[in-house]
């Protein structure tokens, strides 16, 4: 029933749309030639059955076992093809299972359910959520977001998740609120990078509140029509797509409005090299390496970066009284 | 030999009335924040996962007097073996 209601709004949102339509290219639109062959990224067969499914369900629908149903939100299409789920799922960076990328095995052993989330700190409303309890709550969608590493790759991946801004409504920040910090579990028996135990732990993230109020801010819950998995920050994850991935907290527990800007994880260990901001800017390189351009996983085609990674049109106003601050690393 | 032996028993020393247990790891950690983050990177990605969590791990978290005391004493030990002949 719920389904039927989702789809109907969705229908109806559409058709308030005028009938006139104003194409306008976004700055990441690529030429038809340089879209991946569909059939690389799903498999032949695989690309066939799902194509047949969305001729059939209309919108793309998120629904799998654990996940409730969530639309794709066709406003972020992100104009290139979505990167194969294998690679994705395989090809990972959580710092406390390790600095390698095949950390995904290692990672199964991170317990995902109980899990609970603590909202707190300069709020009306503090609350601690259930996972499943804030699946019910909040309005699930889903957005194909670009996702760019500061180490220089890409892939492009179905998110299925909530506004940030619909959480914070929930629980009312003061005004005194500047900062949103997210904070990584710790869970020093599944994960084996804790055992340095010099690092300063858990790993934190942050945003400023305009950040978090930005229709891109974003809180991932699946991928691909599935729960999460733990190796891409299940249960719970955090994604603004105009930054670099490592602002990207994983496995979520804790969530804080603060006055205070937070120092960072990584800010803590090379400050030189990774900054609070940490926005895409190809014109600004890493100090050991270019960010021009970036390699797309799964295919491994090389691709120029754009500044905010293609997602200026939405977020280039929240620098505009900041040139005094060090937003590109 | 014998001076470099002695002298790694001096560091030992040293560290051991400096910082107590402290980990070899925390103190490399407060000399370069960035260091031991570069050294697990080049090791896990381009050598061998398990060298780090196996090989070298268990050394950063030993207290840091610990390798200095090992060397010093293995130096050293060599050292006076070798002049009785």
């Amino acid at each position: 029933m719920l389904d039927l209601r989702a789809r109907r709004a969705f229908i109806e949102d559409n058709e308030r749309l005028p009938a006139m339509h104003i194409l306008k290219s976004r700055p990441w639109n690529l030429p038809e030639s340089s879209v991946t062959p569909e059939a690389l990224v799903f498999g032949r067969r695989k690309a066939l059955v799902l194509g047949a499914g969305m001729l059939a369900a209309g919108p793309a629908m998120a629904q799998q076992a654990g996940l409730p149903p969530a639309m794709r939100n066709t406003r972020y299409a992100p104009g290139r093809a979505i990167t194969a789920e294998r690679e994705v799922t395989t090809y990972n960076n959580f710092y406390e299972f390790g600095s390698h990328k095949t950390i995904s095995a290692a990672a199964q052993r991170m317990p995902q359910r109980p899990w609970i989330v603590k909202v707190e700190g300069m709020v009306e409303s503090p609350r601690e959520y259930d996972i499943d309890d804030l699946l019910r709550r909040m309005p699930l969608e889903e957005r194909v977001y670009r996702l760019r590493c500061v180490e220089a790759w890409a892939m492009v991946v179905p998110w299925t998740g909530f506004p940030l801004s619909a959480l914070l409504a929930e629980v009312k920040p003061l005004s005194s609120a500047r900062y949103v910090v997210f904070q990584t579990a710790t869970l020093p028996s599944v994960m084996p990078g804790l055992r340095q135990s010099w690092y300063p732990w858990p790993y934190t993230e942050g945003c400023t509140i305009a950040e978090a109020g930005n229709e891109l801010s974003f809180m991932v819950v699946g991928a691909y029509g599935k729960l999460l998995p733990p190796q891409n920050g299940g249960p719970l994850r955090f994604h603004q797509p105009w930054k670099y991935g490592f602002k990207a907290g994983k496995s979520l527990v804790t969530i804080r409005l603060t006055d205070q800007r937070p120092s960072t994880f990584w800010e803590k260990l090379q400050p030189q090299e990774y900054g609070f901001w940490a926005n895409v800017n190809p014109a600004v390189h890493h100090p050991r390496w270019s960010q021009a351009q970036e390699r797309m996983l799964g295919t491994g085609e090389t691709v120029p970066t754009l500044l905010f990674n293609g997602y200026g049109d939405f977020v280039a106003d929240l620098y505009a009284n900041l040139q005094g601050e060090r937003l590109w690393a | 030999m014998r001076l470099i032996g002695l002298a790694l028993l001096a560091l030992a020393a040293g560290l051991f009335f400096m910082f107590g247990s402290d980990p070899l790891g925390a103190l490399l950690f407060r000399l370069d924040s960035g260091l031991l983050s570069l050294v697990q990177a080049g090791v896990q990605r381009y050598l061998l996962p398990m060298l780090w969590d196996d090989g070298l791990l268990p050394v950063l978290e030993a207290p840091a007097w610990i390798v200095p005391l090992l060397l010093g004493a293995a130096l050293t030990l060599f050292a006076w073996m070798r002049a009785r002949g």
